[in-house]
């Protein structure tokens, strides 16, 4: 491992669906991406350009047609590899209570089961819902269901998250609501997030970092630091300096 | 008692007024007693095959338990044999390609047209009777143990799998609960497909049972007795779907699909 690599490295990562013969289109094509430990990165394009496979590929869930991803160094071969997924829909499992599918996430051996209980209390009292443990995925709002999710990756005790769009589902206000406290729980549990997004305003008020990919095939089209000091404020003249400069590579 | 009241009373009313119509109508000669058996008389026929029997010694409590005891034998059988087949072909996509055809050709023979065959194979027998009502129950039971399996979640797996669950406890932990409502969705399809066939199961060899009490009545011309029979059938059926609909609501709770159909 080079001492100025990353902390999730991508080589050269393409991707195509089916068999070569099915000549299907390329999905990604030569994306290279260094991301730092702590880093919170967020990956805007249009829809269909490739983000859920791309977060997919790093997830381990889904292989590269070549290519390859390194986590700290070992290459991702699979899941589990420190690799906490937060999908579109939240994927709670509907036969499990809240408390049950964080257990579910939690899959630490070496510990009794009144620990893991606690531990996982404290995972749900971290997105604010100790209340509702006992309650069945069907009985929670939207939000509720994506902070179970948020939860439940959590107890992994992942080193990365991977969110795929996990506001996208939700009204305006609870998406505020969750970003927010995203954000605490990025500072309070560091990790590395690769956070996808199609929403710029979204991607701006969470991430050190956005990536514009263009689609067919999915590249990397432009590579933002976001500077702008935290908490970012929506209606800072920086702020939408920096959105009509992201939109503008967006529209270009 | 109130609420009942208020809530049942309309309908029992109807109810009452249609008998007393129909009792009416069959005792000033509107309509035949032999087409129509008044209430009253399907009242006597009760009491008459409750303590004496029809045939003779042959009470409607002894054709309840053979009817009963039929048809729980050959769907606990068929139901038991399809959950693990079902399970095996919906999760080997392969073998799902392989069966299919078999299964919607097995399930689209009527039963009952197997019955010249199953008796030349088992006889006029008990086993004929269990057989028949197997196959029915079967293929009812296996597409949907199938269906269960194939069509759970994808998304439910990929997080299963982000969690490293795979292999045997995947299958447990996750394919297992997701399928529960469709089979518990099938369980009950089958029991009533047990129910429709018993009629026609019954028709050979034996004057025991509901079913062949319904053909025994038809030939001395007691169609009140006809009627008791599919009355009795009816109730037994029914309770026996509530109880399966209770086990259902007490092992997938989470499950809102009952809720909204008796909404
Ligand atoms: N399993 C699959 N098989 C074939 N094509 C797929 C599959 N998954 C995604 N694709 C295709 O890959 C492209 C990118 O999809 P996706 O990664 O879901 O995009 P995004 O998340 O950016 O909307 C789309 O054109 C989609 O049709
Ligand atoms: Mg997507």
């Amino acid at each position: 491992m080079s001492t100025d690599a990353g902390f999730i490295e991508l080589n050269d990562i393409n991707m195509r669906f089916g068999l070569p013969a099915e000549a299907l289109p390329v999905v990604l094509q030569g994306i290279d991406l260094s991301i730092a430990q702590n880093e919170f990165v967020s990956i805007v394009g249009r829809s269909g350009c490739g983000k859920t496979t791309l977060l997919n590929i790093v997830a381990g869930l889904v292989e590269a047609t070549t290519g390859t991803v390194t986590i700290a160094g070992n290459q991702v071969r699979g899941p589990g590899q420190g690799q906490g997924v937060v999908f579109q829909q939240h994927a709670l499992f509907p036969w499990l209570t809240a408390m049950g599918n964080v257990e579910f996430g939690c899959r630490k051996a070496d510990i009794s089961k009144s620990e893991k209980r606690e531990v996982c209390r404290q995972l749900l009292d971290l997105v604010g819902l100790s209340h509702a443990a006992d309650k069945y995925p069907r009985e929670l709002s939207g939000g509720m269901q994506q902070r179970v999710a948020i939860a439940r990756a959590l107890a992994l005790d992942p080193e990365i998250l991977l969110m795929d769009e996990p506001f996208g589902a939700l009204d305006e206000l609870t998406r505020i609501e969750l970003q927010q406290e995203l954000l605490r729980v990025w500072d309070a549990r560091k990790k590395t997030v690769i956070f996808v997004t199609h929403s710029i305003t979204e991607a701006l008020i969470l991430s050190d970092r956005v990536i514009l990919l263009s689609p067919h095939p999915g590249r990397v089209f432009k590579d933002y630091q976001i500077t702008l000091p935290r908490p970012r404020i929506r209606t800072d003249p920086a702020f939408n300096a920096m959105y009509q400069e992201i939109w503008e590579g967006l529209s270009a | 008692m109130k609420d009942w009241l208020s809530r049942y009373g309309p309908s029992l009313l109807v109810f009452v007024v249609l008998l007393a119509a129909w009792e009416f109508a069959t005792t000033n000669g509107y309509l035949k007693p032999y087409r129509f058996p008044a209430p009253s008389k399907i009242a006597m026929g009760f009491v008459e095959i409750a303590s004496e029997g029809f045939p003779e010694d042959l009470t409607i409590w002894v054709h309840t338990r053979t009817t009963v005891g039929r048809i729980l034998q050959g769907y606990i059988a068929a139901v038991g044999l399809a959950i693990p087949l079902g399970f095996l072909i919906g999760a080997f996509s392969t073998l799902e390609k392989l069966t299919a055809p078999l299964i919607i050709f097995g399930r689209s023979i009527a039963t009952l047209s197997l019955l010249p065959l199953v008796i030349v194979w088992f006889g006029t027998g008990e086993l004929t009777k269990v057989v028949l009502i197997g196959y029915g129950c079967f293929w009812t039971m296996i597409s949907n143990v199938i269906a269960g399996v194939k069509y759970v979640d994808p998304v439910l797996i990929r997080a299963a799998r982000t969690f490293g669950v795979s292999g045997p406890a995947l299958f447990w932990r996750v394919i297992l609960p997701a399928a529960l409502p469709r089979i518990f969705a099938g369980a009950r399809m089958a029991l009533g497909v047990g129910f429709m066939v018993i009629v026609g199961a019954e028709m050979i060899g034996t004057v025991e049972g509901l079913g062949a009490l319904i053909m025994e009545a038809r030939n001395f011309y007691r169609s009140e007795i006809t009627i008791i029979g599919m009355l009795v059938i009816g109730i037994i059926g029914f309770l026996i779907a509530s109880g399966l609909l209770h086990l259902e609501k007490m092992l997938i709770p989470w499950d809102t699909g009952l809720d909204e159909v008796r909404r």
